[in-house]
This record gives C-alpha cells, structure tokens and sequence, in this order.
C-alpha cells in the first residue's frame, strides 16, 4: 500500500490541480459552448425561411452582451433582420440565459483561480449551471436511442398500428446537423410487405416502403429487387453469420407489387401522390407543387440526418434487410434499455432544439400578422417599408424568446407542439443543491433514464446490465421509486463534444472524407457508384453516422478496425479520438452484422489501454464507446482472463478496477471489502452530509446551507479524494470509535457521543437561512402602496433588534416571533413587523440591500446545531446511527496504556449482518497511520493492480503492532465508572465520520393543546403549525388489541374532539336542538357579587320542547357527520338511555 | 464493630517522575474504587479558570462569533488560583452576575489587521485583568522566536483590513460542565502486573521458541538474553494485559511458563495536564477536592443539615 507522505503536495506548491474536477463538468459547458459558437447559426440555417409574398427570406445574426443578477445571471441579446436583399437589421431577443463557465460567461474566461476568487466564486468553480431568480439549475442528462443507428424492436403495440401489423420494426432516431430529431420507424406487416411511419403535426403516417424507395431516386423495379436481395445467397443459406432468407424474395415482390396496384410506376408519380396526400398537413407549402411538398416531405421527415436522397435510399434498404432479418429470426432485436443503443441528451443541444422550434413559432406569428396586415384594405400596408415590417416584428414580442427559454430552464417544461421527438416534457432540469460538494457534483454526472420510465410497473428499465460496464456506476444510484433510473456515470466516462482536444470545433466533412478513405485503403466498396454489394456473411455493411457509405468483405474487417483503433490513438490522424468503431460480429443469429462508425456528439466514451497496438504519440489510451465495447476483449486487472482463455486474446486493458465507480462511490475507502448494498447507501448518505458546501459561503444568498464547523480530512482515503480536492470541500471528522456495548444506550444503530469531545467541537455545525424581502414584488400583488425599510420611532421596543433602517443589526441574536425587519407603509403610515418562524433563535449573519432601489434585501440567518440527542450520524461504510446519549467522558471506558477516551460507542451487532469490513480496516488502517503521521491509501482493488503477497490486514496489523499495539486493533479497555477491566478486548481506532443533516431540531414535534380544525374541531396535522401527530387506524387497532380501553378513550376522544352536545331524547337528533338565550332582564348589578347564572335553556326545535333533552359526550366529528348525513337528506336518531340497563 | 474486621487502609502515593504538564506516581494500598475516583476527580471535578462569556465589538473575521467564543473559551488559562476563587454562582460580592474580581477575570481583545500579511490573533493578544491568569504559554524558550509555540494558540487569522474587538470574561468553573473547564488531557492508571516466569518450564523451551515467546509482545515486555539463554523481564509496566505472550504459551503447548497478575492494590497513574495547572499540582487539588466531597458526605450523616443538603438522598445515605 502507499501510503503518501506528503498528501497536501498541492499545497505545497502552492496552486491546486482542479483541472480533473472541471472534466467532470465538461460535457455540459462544451455543448452549451458549441451551441453559442455554432450551433445557434446551424440551428438558424435550417429554420425553413417564412415566405411572405415574394421571396421575403430572413437571415439572422447574433450579437451578444450580458448582464450580472444576483449572483451571475448572464445574458444574451439576439439580433434578426429581415431583409430583401443586404439590410440586416438587430433585433432585441432579451435576455438569455447563460451557463457559467461557458465562453460567454466571464468566469469562463478567467484562466487563473485568482480571477476567478475575484469574482466572489470558489477557486474550483466549475460552472455548467444556469441561475435564474438566483436558484442554480442544471439540465439534466436524459438518456436517448442512439443516433442515426438503425435498432431492431419488438412492441406489442406496434401491432394495434393497423390492421396487419406485426409485432417487429426497425426504429431510427435521426439527428440533423442542429441536433432537431425526427424518429422514423420501418414496420413489418404480416402479409411481408413494410410501411415507413414517422409523425408529422402530432399524426403518425405510415407510407409503404415501396412507394419511397421508388419516390427517393431513379430506380428500377429490378434495382429494387436486386439491391434488398442482395443480401441472400443460396451457397451461406444457414451459415454462421448469414441474416438472409429465401423468403426476402417473395417479400421484395409484395412491396413492388404494392406500388403497382397504386399504379405508381414511375418517381415522379411517387412524388405527386405524396405531394397530393401530404400538401394538406404542410401548410407552409400550401403554394407549391405537389412534387415540390413530396421533396420536402423526404427532406425533412425521412432519414433527415442524410442530406443526399441516395444514401436515404440505401440506408432503406439497409433497414429493409434488418427487419427481414428480425422476421426470420437471423437477427436478434436490439434491446433499447441496453447502454449500447443509447446516447445523452446535451444542454446546449436540448437549448438549440428547443429555441429553434421557438423561432420556428414565432416568424410564424410574425407572418400571419404581415399577412393579415396586408389584406385588411384598410390599412396602408408595405411590404417594402422596412419601418413598417419592423414595427409589426416588435409588436411580436421578439423577447419573448428569450424568456420561454429562461422558463423551460426555470421550470424544467417544456411548452412544445411537436414535442421535440423527446419522451418527456417536464423535468427537464433540477436544482442544482450545495447541500456538500459531493451533492453538488452528483448533480452533474447524473444520467436520467426519462420520466416516462418512471411510472412503468415493469422493472426491466431499472436493471443493471452488462452493457453498461465503465459508463454506468453500478453503486451510485438511489434506493427506492428513482434506482436505476437516475443513474451515475463512472468518474471516468465523458460524453463527446463537438469540440476536439484542443478546443477547436471539429470539422466533421473532413473527418468523414478521411475516415472513408481510409476505409477505402482497408478494402471498403463504396456505396456510389451504384451497384450491387453482397450481404453477410461474406461482406459487411458500413455505416458512419448513420450513412451507409459501402460494404467491406468480411474478412478484411479486423484489419480494417485494427487500422482505424491505430489512428485513433495518435494525436496527429485525422482520425478523432473517441471515434466509435462499433464492429458487430457475425454470428448465429446474434445481433445485426456490420460495422457502424459513430463520430457524433453525445455519446458515452470512457478511457481504456489499448495494448494490442504500440503507443502512438505515447498515447495508449484509446477512447470506446458502449457499442463497440460489447464486442471488444477488454481485460480487467483482477478479472483473471475473463473466460476468454487463449482463443480471444485480450486487445484492450482496464486503466484500473475502479474505472467502473462513480466519483461518489470512488470516495468509499475499500469499497471492495463491503457487501455491496453498504456501498448504495453510503453514495446516499455521503451527498446528505453537513459539510462545506461552498468556499465562498459569505457572498452566498442559498436558502439554506449547511456547514460544519470543524471538518477534517479522512487519514485514510482512495486516490480519487485527492484526485478532485475533496479537501476543499471536507464532510467529516476522524472520530475514534469503540465498538463495544456499554451504556445500554447504542442499541438498534444508536451511537454514543462523548459529551468533551463534543464540547470541544466535534460535529459543530450551522445552518445557514437566507430571507429575501422584495418590497416592489409584495406591492404588486396586493396594493400598490410604496413601501419602504424604516422602523418606527414610536415603538422603540424593537430598537434593540432593528436598526433606523428597518433592517437587522449584524451579529444579533434573534428569538423566535422576535422582528428582525421593519417595513414601513406611507401611505397607511403603519409599520409592519417581520417576525422570525421557526422554534431556534437565529443570529443575523448578514443583511444585503439591493442599493439602487434599496427595495429589495437579503438577510441571512445562521443557527448553531450542536449535535445533541437525535441527531444523525453515519460513517462512510453505509453505517448510519442516531446519537441517543452525550456520555461524559469520565464514564466513558478508557485505555490503562494511552489514557484514550472513544469519541463515539458504536455496538457490535452492527457488524455481522452488514458486513462492512472496509469499516473495520479503516479503522486498524487510521490507527497506524495516526501513530506515523501518514495518510493512507485505500482505494479499492489495490491488489489487482500491485500484486502483493501480503494481505491487506496483515499490512496494516503489522504497523499496530510494530507501534505496541495489539495486531488486530483491539486494546483492553477499562470501565470508566468502576476502573475496572472490561472483560473483552475493544476494538478501537479512528474512523470518519459524517454528520447527515437530518436533524432533530428540524423534526421534533410536540404538542399538548393548540389549534384544532375548524369543521371537526380535531388537532391539525403539520409540524409547522404546531400540530399533532396522528393517532390512526392501526394504532387503534394496536390498542385495541391489548384491551387499553382508557387509553384509547383518551386519545381518542378525551384529548382529540371531546364534545357534550344536547340531544333530543324525543326524536333523537344532535342537530335540532337549540339553546335559547333567555331574555335579557334588567338585573341590578350588584357590585361584588358575580351575575346570577342563568340556567341553561335548551330546546328541540322540530319537537318544539324542551322537555326530555339530554346532554351526551360524542366525537364532535360524531355531530358534523350527522350535520353531513342530514344535508343528504339521510336522518340520523340516537336511543339514549343511561347505560345501566344496557 | 469489634467483630467486624476493619477496611481502614492506608493509601500511600509514590510520585515517580514530575514534570510541569506530566507526571507518574504509584498509588498504593487502596482499591480501584478510589483509583478511579481519582481519576475521574483530576478529570472532571478540579476546578479551572476558562473564558465563559464573549461580548463581541466588532467581528469582521472570517469566523463567525460563536465560533470565535468557542475557540477562547478552549484556551487553557492558568489557573493556579482556581481553587481559591469563587464560583459565580455562589459569589456573594457581585450577587451573582459573575463580574466581580472574586469569581471572575476580564481579557480585552483588540486585534485589527493593517498589512499586506496575513495576521494571526493568538491567545497572546488576550490582555487579561488579573495577570496570574493569563493564557497558557507552551514556549519553549530554548525554541527559536519564530516556533509555533512561542506564537501562542492561534485565535483567528485576519486579512488586510479585518478587525476583531471583544471583551472576554473567565470563569471558575468544572470539566463536568464543560469540557474547557477540565485540567486533565489525559489520566489513566493501570494495575501493577506481577509477572512470574516458570524457570523450569521455559527451560524445556529452545531457543528459538523463547524468541518468539519474547516477540509475541507488542511492547517491550520481556527480554532474550542471547548469552545467558534468558527470557528476562525488562519492563512489567510495558504490558498492556493484551495476553498475548500467555497465547503464545498456550499455542506453544507450555501453558503456564509465564503467569501475569495484577496487583488488585496498587495502581501507576499517569497524569498529564493541559497546562492549565501543574499535573503534580493537580494531583493535589484532586486529592482535596475528593476530600471535600467525603468530607461533605461524612459531616452530613448525621445531622439535620443531611436532609438541606442531599434531600432524599441525605435519608438514603443514613440507611433511611
């Protein structure tokens, strides 16, 4: 093990490494920086220009500034011009939201930690979030199909399409060059024909194969036939590798056939029967003709990732063969919870997407007013006034834009038509907590499934898969209705860009010109010239970014993808680096052969060493992706030979075991040694710790903050907690613990905290709760009086809390239902109070004013939360427990040799069931490395990368023992109370702890009598409002069951709604009775002596008596339900008697 | 009482080695019970004096108030004094309110900083009203000026500009209470061992397996004398009562060449202070603060005052 004897080096140097940690937020702030350098003018080309009479085409241009709120919120203004020919006019767009530590963002420009402490933010800052209204929310990761890749499926529902349908089709989502998709899905009929279905304005039409085939190009009926059955030949019939059948022919007939009987013969009668059918649902091209709708129906529903119709045709065809292949059970379905079949959805992409359809809605709205415009005979209107044009486009609200986007990032919805080919419009984005760091980080690294998995009762979704093996961290998700579908990536995992290693965006033309002409060099027959390509096994299909761009014979395929991984790791080749070389095998009846290159954005890579091949340019690490790892021989240190044996020799290497965990559950010393579901929790646990959760707490306005007073670093800790300077944001205290019962008072997970070291500081902490007063925002919704701070002069008895501003005093103490705020009304003249909630006093941290105004503050409150009886602890082990006693240290059992006294009693049962043996280690391991001033490392898997004959324990033994302590950790403890021996042996030494910040301050609710409801007079519920907590159903039962009739009569009744009303024993009803007020006699008041009682007066006013009234305890629930009964025209009688006879 | 065969002992104490913050001493002649009474005496029940109340003036350090009255009130301050002095509670000079010189000591602090440096505010900025009280200083003055400990115990540290004003007012006060208040950084006895080695059994052991018999102990217990061929004992008091050597018998199928006890009646204690007080000088005031506490039991047994003074627990104690 090596131990590091210098741990704080950074330090020492003086400047600390975070450029790790900003790795981890990259994938966020590159896509949003693509979108603003590129995407946006992408985004803008594709628009498809709003025609107004002739040919009014409108180009865009951006102009960017920004400006600062609350803490950072970076804006945007956006230009637009139309133009008839060259006059480009700048449009306001508003305000745009801008992520931190983009190229936009100032923070982002800051390339010394210095500048970036300049600008009030922590030296790590790593940005990739958005402020709105001063909360931070991030965009979150939602998993997606893959892009441009053709996958295989089997849906029930895919058969309740039509009449005829079967269960199997072949699904692409395709991606334009401005990341707006459009999902096209190729399904099977029984009767061996195949319709292309794809959505247009919320309707789904399913067009025959044949009909497109023929409406794409030039072809032949035969060129048709040949090219789908090209794929099948007699002499492979049943051949390893072979996805062909006999029966394609028959199939290729059917769909030929199909277009016949439409008599549709030639293209362009293809393309006037889609024009025809189509023209209706695209009214922007109500004008055109019907081969001109059919063209941009193929240009923007089909396959829209292709721009050329020749490759959209061979790409059908591809599809075609697939799906028969499906049919005829030569191919496996591709399963779309399997990581392989998946990418990411980006924020900049998700932005870009979203602003275009925006844009799309909003020259619309801009047209239809011109248009309406023009012809109203009433108004003078001009195309060719550009004044006139202008004023229209400004009276259309332009900002707006501007503020649906900085909505959806608010709100995380989506307010869509087409629905963005996204499963989901709302949750979009999620808060970005500053709970601790580790919560923080997690926000960033995260990978939801999609909310619509969320509410699926199958839990197919949810499981692990093999797949996911480096990408996916199979530890770090939660426990509970979101696992498995809020899942981690691996600390290690990265998300392509569009950006290469140097910052440059990439040019993706010529990226694919040289990948195809290396691929040409490798034995590839291109797709153009047209002519035939034979199918596997004996050649494979090419397809790069969903392109079919030719085939290569199969048995020149490895030397090909040998080549390419070559290129891939040199620096210099064209070639990028995290080019995806997704070769699909033949095999019996596996997945779909071929070879699918990926050079897109979004996808999941991860690092691995590729030792097949010498270092290129000293680089051995080769970037994979999920879909070619599946068919990659990757050895793992401590996997053995994986079963592969001597046959498939490994190619590529893992850099180390722990390439598989998430930041997060990296951070578990020796994780490896416990059982599994410990670890889960501890990734739970450790994002609910108090600890410091921001460097920069003082320019901080959070809501709340939690912070530890006295944190320290873990003496024993992995790689990755040095890694990522988790020393700046620490979460925890070496406390020495004893696991021994003592006291009694640490059973079932309780802890015993020692009362000194507590007292000294241990596990101190606040809370910090900012409150915003904006005084021009409460004046809009009621009056709109002005309203300023001022406190008033006349009560001064709350001048010892509020200053002659209205405000608090720095540093003041504050109790409960005390003002801390004076806001003075001028018009009323009245002063009003704010007075402080809550059951803590506070003391007033900090008070900002907004100094323009000086309508708007910020008061922040700071509370100590000492631990006390209740409060949560846990170590790093997934070991939580609840303080149930401060033992004085006196009484605390000590060691006879070092006088050492435990910071906290753990019991020992909470050992054997959980098996948390990392615990246990870390604890011997920081004992040693307390007694030699040394960190330790205790990442885990360190014996499958230095292979040590030694076991850990023996290793650690060895430095107690060489140090007089017992071997295995235990020392004899003597009782603090008696000074006796204890009769075992403890075991003892220091273990991290975390405080969580579930505290009882926050939970403890009591009443005796208070507010009860106002309809059934029972106590209210709720903590806040000084509630009770419910007595219910089963807890009755319970109390039934032991025959504690008082007791639930008690609870029940006497202390819940006891009520005595008057009942009429004539006709039995609770709810005819009155009380009659006897009139008022002028009685001489005599002084001294209290009025006489007047007797109570009851009477029955349906029996008009007031004879036989009987007062009778009941429920006063009991009373209303007879009121509710009645009012449904349903009587309600009692039969009262005296209870003797009954 | 003459059937009755008397417990009266006669306790003696052996100091072995006194140093200002440390010392050992042998306890004879008594029983655990007041072994540990004592010790749980010198930890938690000898007076000192420590910061109790912090007025802030002005604060504009990092830290934030309570956190800056919590690091002053764990200051040791020398409290040589302590056993003299008043508790506030019980002062009748200043009624209680805990401000007059009987029962307490003012400390000003008034530290702003003016350079580029960042500055340390250390306890040696605390300017105290009563100079036998003053804050703990660990300076070695055989140490260079620029060591740690001729700094004193760093406060807070202040950048340009920052300022920190307060007025601080000691107490006499317990480590019962509170923690700060306790003299004692570390107390423990242990029992005397008697270590007795069977000579003729650890004849029947080869060399090598006295050894590895001496070696079992992870403290320096026993020796191998390689000439003689002697397993010797060097140090008794270096045993931990681990058993590990009597394992290591027993492994060795020679149960019984060495036996360990421990001496039910004399106890080594080891004393070290947080400078505060002495540790001899603790060692002292605990033996009379035990005193008091007997004394307060005994003079209570039988009289009137019994019911004042313990209430219900005064009836207990008289066998009521």
């Amino acid at each position: 093990m090596a131990a590091s004897k210098s741990p704080r080096q950074h330090n020492n140097l003086g400047k600390k490494d975070y450029s790790k940690l900003r790795e981890l937020f990259r994938h966020h702030i590159e896509s949003f920086d693509y979108m603003l350098e590129a995407g946006l003018e992408k985004m803008l080309n594709s628009i498809d220009p709003v025609v107004v009479f002739d040919s009014l085409s409108k180009t865009k241009q951006a102009k960017l500034s920004y400006t600062g709120k609350f803490f950072m919120q970076v804006c945007f203004q956006y230009g637009d011009g139309p133009d008839g020919a060259v006059i480009r006019e700048k449009f306001n767009f508003g305000q745009f939201p801008i992520m931190l530590k983009s190229r936009r963002c100032p923070l982002g420009k800051a390339d010394s930690e210095e500048k970036v402490v300049a600008h009030k933010e922590d030296p790590s800052e790593m940005g990739g979030y958005f402020i709105l209204n001063g909360l931070e929310r991030v965009i979150r990761l939602i998993i997606l199909p893959k892009r441009n890749y053709p996958q295989s499926m089997v849906r029930n529902s895919f058969r309740e399409r039509r009449e005829g349908y079967s269960d199997k089709a072949v699904i692409i989502r395709c991606v334009r060059e401005d990341q707006s998709a459009v999902t096209v899905k190729l399904y099977y009929l029984n009767n061996g024909s195949a319709r292309l279905g794809f959505w247009i304005q919320g309707r789904e039409y399913m067009l025959p194969v044949g009909i497109i085939l023929k409406a794409l190009i030039d072809t032949t009926d035969h060129e048709i036939y040949a090219s789908l059955t090209c794929c099948y030949d007699e002499k492979f019939d049943r051949v390893k590798g072979c996805v062909g059948t006999q029966l394609i022919g028959e199939r290729a007939k059917i769909i030929l056939d199909e277009v016949h009987a439409l008599s549709l013969l030639t293209r362009p009668q293809c393309l006037q029967h889609l024009g025809e059918y189509f023209r209706p649902v695209m009214p922007e091209h109500e004008n055109h003709g019907f081969s001109a709708v059919a063209a941009a129906v193929l240009r923007n529903y089909i396959f829209v990732h292709l721009d050329n119709n020749h490759d959209k045709f061979t790409l059908l065809i591809f599809m075609l063969q697939k799906l028969f292949s499906l049919v005829d059970g030569t191919s496996m379905p591709d399963n779309p919870d399997a990581l392989q079949n998946q990418e990411v959805l980006l924020p900049g992409h998700l932005i870009t997407i979203y602003l275009k359809e925006k844009l799309q809605e909003w020259l619309l709205k801009v047209k239809r007013t011109i248009m309406e415009d023009l012809d109203n005979p009433n108004k003078k209107f001009d195309i060719g006034s550009l004044a006139l044009v202008k004023k229209i486009i400004d009276k259309n609200s332009p900002k707006s834009i501007s503020a649906s986007i900085e909505n959806m990032i608010r709100t995380g919805k989506l307010t869509t038509q087409s629905g963005l080919d996204l499963q989901q419009k709302a949750g979009m984005t999620v808060m970005a907590e500053r709970l601790n760091f580790l919560r923080f980080i997690s926000h960033f690294r995260a990978v939801h499934r999609g909310a619509s998995f969320a509410g699926l009762r199958t839990t197919s979704v949810r499981k692990l898969l093999p797949e996911s093996w480096g990408f996916i961290c199979p530890v770090h998700t939660p426990d509970g209705e979101p696992c498995g579908l809020l899942n981690h990536m691996t600390a290690s995992c990265r998300i392509t860009s569009f950006f290469d290693s140097e910052g440059k965006i990439r040019d993706f033309f010529k990226i694919k010109r040289s990948i195809l002409s290396i691929l040409v060099g490798a034995g590839m027959t291109p797709s153009l010239p047209r002519h035939l390509h034979g199918g596997p096994p004996e050649v494979l299909s090419v397809l790069l970014d969903g392109c079919v761009v030719g085939s290569i014979p199969s048995a020149w395929v490895e030397k090909a993808i040998f080549h390419l991984r070559k290129l891939k790791l040199s620096a210099k080749s064209p070639i990028p680096h995290d080019l995806e070389v997704g070769y699909i095998p033949l095999s019996m009846c596996g997945a779909f052969p071929g070879l699918y290159l990926f050079t897109s954005p979004a996808r999941f890579v991860r690092p691995v060493k590729n030792i097949s091949v010498p270092p290129q340019d000293n680089n051995d690490i080769e970037y994979i992706g999920p879909l070619e790892q599946v068919y990659m021989e990757i050895s793992c240190p401590d996997g053995g030979d994986g079963g592969r044996r001597d046959q498939y020799p490994a190619t590529h290497e893992e850099i180390h075991p722990t390439g598989i965990l998430s930041v997060v559950a990296n951070l578990t010393p020796w994780s490896d040694h416990n059982q599994s579901p410990r670890n889960m929790y501890q990734c739970q646990m450790g994002k609910q710790t108090m600890g410091f959760s921001s460097q920069a707490i003082n320019c901080r306005a959070d809501q709340k903050l939690y912070h530890l007073q006295t944190p320290q670093t873990p003496i024993v800790r992995t790689k990755t907690y040095e890694n990522y300077c988790i020393d700046d944001y620490p979460l925890g205290t070496n406390a020495i613990v004893a696991v021994l019962a003592y006291s009694g008072y640490d059973m079932e997970d309780a802890m015993v905290l020692n009362k000194s070291s507590v007292e000294r500081g241990m596990g101190h902490g606040h809370i910090y709760q900012t409150e915003t007063i904006d005084l021009t925002e409460q004046s809009r919704n009621s009056n709109r009086t002005p309203r300023v701070f001022r406190r008033s002069n006349q009560d001064s008895q709350v001048h010892h809390l509020i200053d002659t501003d209205g405000l608090p005093y720095v540093g003041k103490r504050i109790n409960p239902d005390e003002p801390y705020c004076s806001i003075y009304n001028e018009i009323e003249g009245k002063t009003r109070l704010m007075k402080l909630k809550g059951s803590e006093p506070a003391t007033v941290d900090y008070v900002s004013v907004d100094m323009k105004t000086r309508k708007k503050a910020n008061i922040r409150f700071r509370q100590s939360r000492n631990p006390i009886i209740g409060d949560k602890f846990s170590s790093r082990h997934g070991q939580k427990g609840v303080c149930s006693q401060l033992w004085a240290d006196v009484d605390m059992p000590f060691s006879a040799v070092t006088g050492m006294r435990p910071d906290l009693i753990i019991n020992p049962h909470a050992f054997p069931s959980r098996m948390t043996i990392g615990m246990l280690l870390e604890s011997i391991a920081a004992k040693g490395g307390s007694l030699r001033g040394e960190f330790i490392d205790a990442t885990p898997f360190p014996d499958s990368v230095k292979k040590s004959d030694i076991s850990l324990v023996v290793e650690l033994g060895a430095k107690l023992a060489a140090a007089g302590f017992n071997y295995h950790g235990s020392e004899v403890l003597y009782s603090g109370l008696f000074g006796t021996e204890l009769e075992c042996e403890v075991f003892i030494g220091p273990v991290y702890y975390q405080r969580l910040r579930h505290m009882v301050s926050d939970k403890f609710q009591v009443r005796s009598t208070g507010i009860v409801d106002q309809i059934t007079r029972q106590p209210i519920k709720g903590r806040k409002r000084g509630g009770g907590i419910r007595f219910g159903e089963m807890e009755r039962d319970s109390l039934l069951a032991h025959g504690a009739a008082y007791l639930l009569h008690d609870r029940l009744h006497t202390s819940s709604d006891h009520h005595i009303a008057d009942v009429c024993s004539g006709c039995g009803s609770v709810l005819t009775t009155a009380l009659i007020q006897p009139a008022r006699r002028p009685v001489r008041q005599m002084s001294g002596l209290p009025p006489p009682r007047v007797p109570k007066k009851v009477t029955c006013v349906s029996c008009k008596t007031s004879k036989g009234m009987e007062t009778v305890a009941m429920p006063y629930v009991f009373k209303y339900l007879a009121a509710e009964l009645a009012s449904m025209n349903i009587k309600m009688t009692l039969q009262l008697n005296n209870g003797a006879g009954a | 009482m003459d059937s009755v065969a008397s417990y009266q002992r006669f306790p003696s104490i052996k100091m072995r080695e006194v140093k200002g913050d440390y010392c050992k001493f042998e306890l004879r002649n008594t029983d655990a019970s007041m072994a540990n009474a004592l010790r749980r005496v010198m930890i938690a029940e000898v007076p000192t004096i420590a910061i109790d109340l912090v007025e802030i003036e002005v604060n504009s350090s990092v830290l934030n108030d309570e956190f800056i009255a919590h690091r002053l009130g764990l200051i040791p301050l020398t409290s040589e004094r302590a056993m003299s002095m008043r508790f506030s509670r019980d002062c009748d000079a200043c009624d209680g309110d805990g401000q007059c010189e009987y029962c307490s000591v003012e400390y000003y602090l008034r530290v702003k900083c003016h350079g580029d440096q960042t500055l340390d505010v250390t306890s040696k900025d605390l300017l105290s009203s009563d100079p036998s009280v003053r804050p703990v200083d660990f300076a070695d003055p055989s140490a260079g000026i620029d060591s740690t400990d001729t700094r004193g115990i760093i406060i807070v540290k202040l950048r340009r500009g920052q300022e920190l004003r307060l007025r601080a007012i000691a107490r006499k006060g317990i480590g019962k209470d509170h923690a700060k208040w306790s003299p004692a950084a570390t107390v423990t006895f242990m029992y005397e061992p008697e270590i007795y080695i069977n000579d003729a059994l650890m004849d029947t052991l080869t060399p090598a397996e006295k050894r590895s018999l001496v070696e079992s102990s992870p403290t320096k217990v026993f020796e191998y004398d390689e000439t003689t061929q002697q397993v010797l004992v060097v140090d008794p008091e270096a045993y931990t009562y681990d058993e590990e050597v009597i394992k290591k018998a027993e492994a060795m199928g020679k149960p019984g060449v060495i036996e360990i006890h421990a001496k039910e009646d004399s106890f080594i204690f080891t004393v070290e202070s947080t400078g505060a007080i002495k540790a001899s000088q603790l060692v002292l005031n605990a033996i009379d603060v035990l005193k008091q506490k007997l004394d307060a039991v005994r003079l209570s047994e039988d009289t009137v005052e019994a019911d004042d003074q313990f209430g219900e627990l005064g009836a207990h104690m008289r066998g009521g």
